[in-house]
């Protein structure tokens, strides 16, 4: 199930050669060069294709081809940034060439850039809905970026066609249920179970105890999904995030930890680790978490005031300052926020600022007091 | 039950042997501090929390503990203070706050009925102090219903002056401070004020994770202004929280210590609260109109909030001069994983918490701390830490991997590199035991120079520990007596030179958690054989300083402000040994 969608990033930037495309691109004379670059490249030689598909883009830099094929070879070798540069130039020179974006999408989700990756693959998605492949890796980047509603518009449609996929039914369900749609869930968390004892039933069971703060039958659902497949996307760091809701910190982190040794972009494990070095005043490290973290997920809230809280321990006030505008501005109500900022505001010796951020932590706490639910009347 | 002091002695070290055995195959050290039991001390009374199967939250919140010399004899008895009728509650059978009087002999005698200080209502805490400068120590104890201020009779007896005095005081209130805020030489009071708790028979938080009624968190509950009473000189205060920072600062008060922390002379304060930012209360002085003024400054100086910018449960708190440098750091007990705060002072009225760095993070990660106290506990010249620690919620082994409801008492030792370390594991048995912790008192019950500690454990008997931590090390203890200062000279500045090394402190008060301290200072010199000077700088109005030198050690000296040493209790006592006023 869900090892379709690693297959599929494993084997795309394979499938993507666009071989023909290089035969109408490439000159006569180079193009000796290039066909040996692709039997290189075919025979996994990446280095020896690479050498020599620059070779021939010092002469030829229109062939948009190259370029694409050039960013599969570097993607093969792990260098997405330098992948990601040249699947540009081929996508600006050729918006429509076949496999260049897709391949694009991919090189941005192995980065852990999962909203960059999302982005080209709902351009995908619109110039050929019947790509399934594309879809798929839609709603696992909109999963990881917890925008639950975009999973359901994407999956949705596609569960019809395909009712007996289950990597679908995983993460459709999983998406009703962090939607508080429990009843939609169930219905495909049935559906998983009757194909037997497996990890992603586990998963989905557990998030959904999750959600209605049964923090310890989470914890026992997704310890079961860790042992029957510890590969599954995400099953550390749900496992993770309910042994640490159940006081077990010191397990949490070691299964925060598990996470990132499978992706190592996962937003939650990025978010808690980080924060746990920013407290343990490791602040390189917790900075390193944050960034992988706002990769994942860019602009992040929590990420990015604790990205803030750093630059406050070194002393990089107007940083801080910069960060903490800019989230109160966006985020009115994050009173976290408002109590650093008026911090650093009295720091940078702006007691009015700080005076005015203090009222306004004052003003969110007392009406954060006046929605408490009080106690059950007898 | 009366035992002379020889036979204490060898009880108490056959105790402390026995306690200790299991560790001496192992090749342990000797225990820091050793627990006196009931069987010995005779202290039998046990606290009464009322638990409920409603879960009331007053019941997991007491109780509180005092040393004080009731009778001034010299010697430090105890008081503990208990639960009582209430709106939710009713007890089968009486139950009471007790005094307990030192035999002198390791030993103490139950005298409550005697002194009149059972109280009536659901106890929490005590605050001691001679409000009236009469040189008699006072009580007012705090309570969910009302706070009692009981006088001191000087015949063993006291009487409840509550109305009399103005201090009849609603709602529910925690802990309280005695100090000079205005430096009129008059004791002034701080109590701290929880959350309205009214209509409290229809309360309850419902079900658990495990399906029963818990402790609801105070969350729930609405903030209250904590309150501030002048002290009018005639038996009478005079309620000045109105128009102040204090009356618009709504919080969950937990905790309190008076201190200065900018040195300008004037005892500020700093307030503990539970789920929402403590506070900070800088003593500005008299204001234009006349009213005295007060600036909260907890945000901006950096010990209102968590680093996170959240507020945490903030219960215990304490203040000492930690490092030696003039100025006064900070310290809070919060819940687990909300981490304690050790805040050192940035000299500027702000603050860094530098909890992670001294260790304390770290071992506190789990705990949720109540009573506590920097003291020097070996004597060594350099501040100590101890830490007494339980969770609220009595269920939460059932639904907490890590998490306790009884947890174990800590202790930190200041090492060489100025930093707080956990000996915790080497500081005798009675750390490898959990407790429902609450209240802490440090006081030196056996005159030994020696700090002893008392914890009051919710719904059990009280530990109290004897401190053999400082042996090898010698003191000096002082009793300060206020003349035009406050009686209790609390606010005094002390410093004193001893072996080449100076060292200082300010005299706080309050601190810990409902808790009240031996009001009597102990100086350590470590190997140092006598102390070559002591400065004492009696709190406003005074401007007396008053210089000691060549002071012999390992002894208490009465110390009067303008006159010098007036009384030492032991045989050595050198006293004409330079004393000059200045």
């Amino acid at each position: 199930m869900y090892k379709a969608i690693l297959l599929l990033i494993a084997s795309l930037s394979l499938v993507n050669f666009g071989v023909n495309a290089l035969a109408q691109s490439a000159q006569l004379s180079p193009q000796a060069l290039v066909q040996d670059a692709i039997e290189k490249q075919r025979a996994g030689d990446l280095e020896g294709a690479v050498t020599e598909y620059r070779e021939f883009l010092k002469l030829h830099p229109e062939a948009t081809a190259i370029h694409s094929n050039l960013g599969a070879a570097l993607a093969g070798l792990g260098r997405f940034e330098e992948a990601v540069g040249e699947y540009k130039i081929a996508l600006r020179q050729s918006p429509r060439l076949p496999g260049a974006r897709l391949n694009l999408a991919l090189a941005y989700y192995k980065m852990g850039r999962i909203s960059d990756a999302a982005t080209q693959l709902e351009k995908v998605h619109a110039e050929d809905p019947a790509n399934h492949q594309a879809v798929l890796l839609l709603g696992d980047s909109y999963l990881r970026m917890g925008e639950n509603k975009d999973v359901i518009r994407v999956l949705a449609p596609e569960e019809k066609k395909y009712p007996d996929d289950v990597a679908i039914a995983y993460m459709l369900g999983t998406a009703y249920i962090r939607n508080k749609q429990p009843e939609l869930g169930q219905v495909l968390v049935d559906r998983i179970l009757r194909n037997g004892d497996s990890a992603e039933a586990h998963l989905m069971l557990g998030t959904a105890k999750m959600g209605i703060q049964d923090y310890a039958g989470a914890r026992d659902e997704f310890q079961k999904a860790v042992a029957l497949n510890p590969n599954l996307p995400e099953v550390h760091g749900l496992y993770a995030q309910a042994l640490h809701l159940t006081g077990d910190s010191d397990q949490s982190n070691k299964e925060f930890k598990a996470e990132l040794a499978n992706d190592p972009y996962n937003f939650a494990a990025n978010l808690q680790l980080g924060a746990n070095a920013r407290e343990d005043e490791n602040y390189d490290a917790a900075e390193q978490y944050f960034t992988r973290a706002l990769a994942t997920r860019p602009g992040d809230p929590g990420a990015r005031y604790q990205l803030a809280l750093i630059a406050i321990e070194k002393g990089k006030l107007d940083a801080a300052r910069e960060t903490l505008e800019s989230l109160v501005k966006a985020s009115p109500q994050f009173a976290e926020a408002h109590v650093s900022l008026s911090l650093v505001y009295y720091r940078l010796k702006r007691p009015a600022d700080g005076k005015r951020e203090r009222d306004i932590v004052q003003k969110l706490t007392a009406d954060a007091q006046a929605k408490q639910p009080g106690v059950k009347q007898q | 039950m009366k035992i002379n002091r020889r036979e204490w002695i060898r009880l108490a070290s056959l105790t402390g042997a026995a306690l200790a055995a299991p560790r001496a195959f192992a090749q342990k050290p000797e225990p820091l501090f050793v627990e006196i039991p009931p069987s010995v001390s005779g202290i039998t009374w046990v606290h009464e929390n009322a638990m409920s199967p409603t879960r009331y939250l007053p019941e997991t919140l007491g109780p509180g503990c005092a040393f004080l010399d009731f009778d001034n004899d010299g010697w430090m008895d105890i008081f503990l203070v208990n639960s009582g009728p209430s709106d939710f509650w009713k007890p089968s059978q009486p139950v009471r706050n007790a005094l307990y009087k030192n035999n002198r002999d390791g030993t103490f005698t139950d005298v409550t009925a005697k002194a009149g200080v059972g109280g009536e209502y659901f106890g929490m805490g005590v605050a001691v102090g001679d409000y009236d400068n009469d040189g008699w120590p006072d009580l007012f104890v705090t309570a969910y219903g009302k706070c009692i201020l009981y006088r001191n009779n000087h015949d063993g007896t006291f009487t409840d002056v509550t109305e009399k005095a103005g201090l009849a005081t609603p709602g529910w209130t925690t802990s309280a401070v005695w100090f000079d805020y205005d430096g009129d030489g008059k004791l002034d009071l701080f109590i701290c004020s929880f959350v309205d708790y009214s209509g409290v028979k229809k309360l309850e938080c419902g079900s658990n994770q495990i399906g029963k009624n818990y402790y609801c968190v105070p969350r729930l509950f609405k903030p209250t202004a904590s309150f501030l009473y002048h002290n009018n000189g005639d038996g009478t205060f005079t309620d000045v929280t109105k128009g102040t920072a204090i009356a618009s600062a709504l919080g969950k008060g937990l905790g309190v210590v008076a201190t200065d922390i900018n040195n300008d002379g004037r005892m500020d304060l700093f307030v503990a609260n539970d789920t929402v930012q403590n506070f900070l209360f800088v003593n500005r002085g008299p204001g234009a109109n006349g009213q005295w003024k007060w600036d909260e400054i907890a945000l901006q100086a950096g010990v209102g909030f968590s680093e996170a910018g959240r507020p945490r449960s903030g219960m215990g708190v304490d203040a000492a001069d930690l490092k030696g440098n003039g100025w006064q750091d900070l310290f809070v007990a919060n819940v687990d994983h909300e981490f304690y705060s050790v805040y050192e002072n940035n000299k500027d009225e702000t603050f860094r918490d530098v909890a992670q760095g001294n260790g304390v993070a770290r071992a506190t990660r789990l705990m949720s701390g109540w009573g506590l106290k920097y003291f020097d506990y070996d004597n060594d010249g350099e501040i100590d830490l101890f830490l007494a620690n339980g969770h609220p919620d009595d269920m939460i082994d059932s639904y907490s991997m890590q998490v306790k409801y009884r947890e174990p008492l800590l202790l930190f030792h200041q090492g060489a590199d100025h930093k707080l370390h956990d000996v915790s594991e080497n500081a005798g048995p009675a750390f490898q035991r959990d407790y429902a912790a609450r209240g802490l008192a440090v006081g030196d019950f056996d005159n030994d120079g020696a700090l002893d500690v008392l914890v009051g454990n919710n719904g059990a008997a009280p530990l109290l520990l004897k401190n053999n931590a400082a042996k090898g090390n010698n003191w000096l203890g002082l009793k300060l007596e206020g003349v035009t200062s406050n009686r209790d000279a609390i606010g005094a500045r002390i410093s004193w030179e001893a072996g080449g090394k100076v060292r200082r402190m300010l005299k706080t008060s309050g601190g810990s958690y409902l808790s009240s301290h031996d009001p009597r200072v102990v100086l350590g010199i470590a190997d140092a054989t006598i102390v070559d000077a002591v400065e004492i700088h009696w709190p406003a109005p005074s401007k007396q300083v008053d210089r000691l030198t060549k002071v012999g050690p390992n002894r208490y000296i009465h110390v009067v402000e303008g006159k010098g040493i007036v009384a030492s209790n032991d045989s050595h006592t050198q006293k004409s040994a330079g004393q000059a006023n200045s």
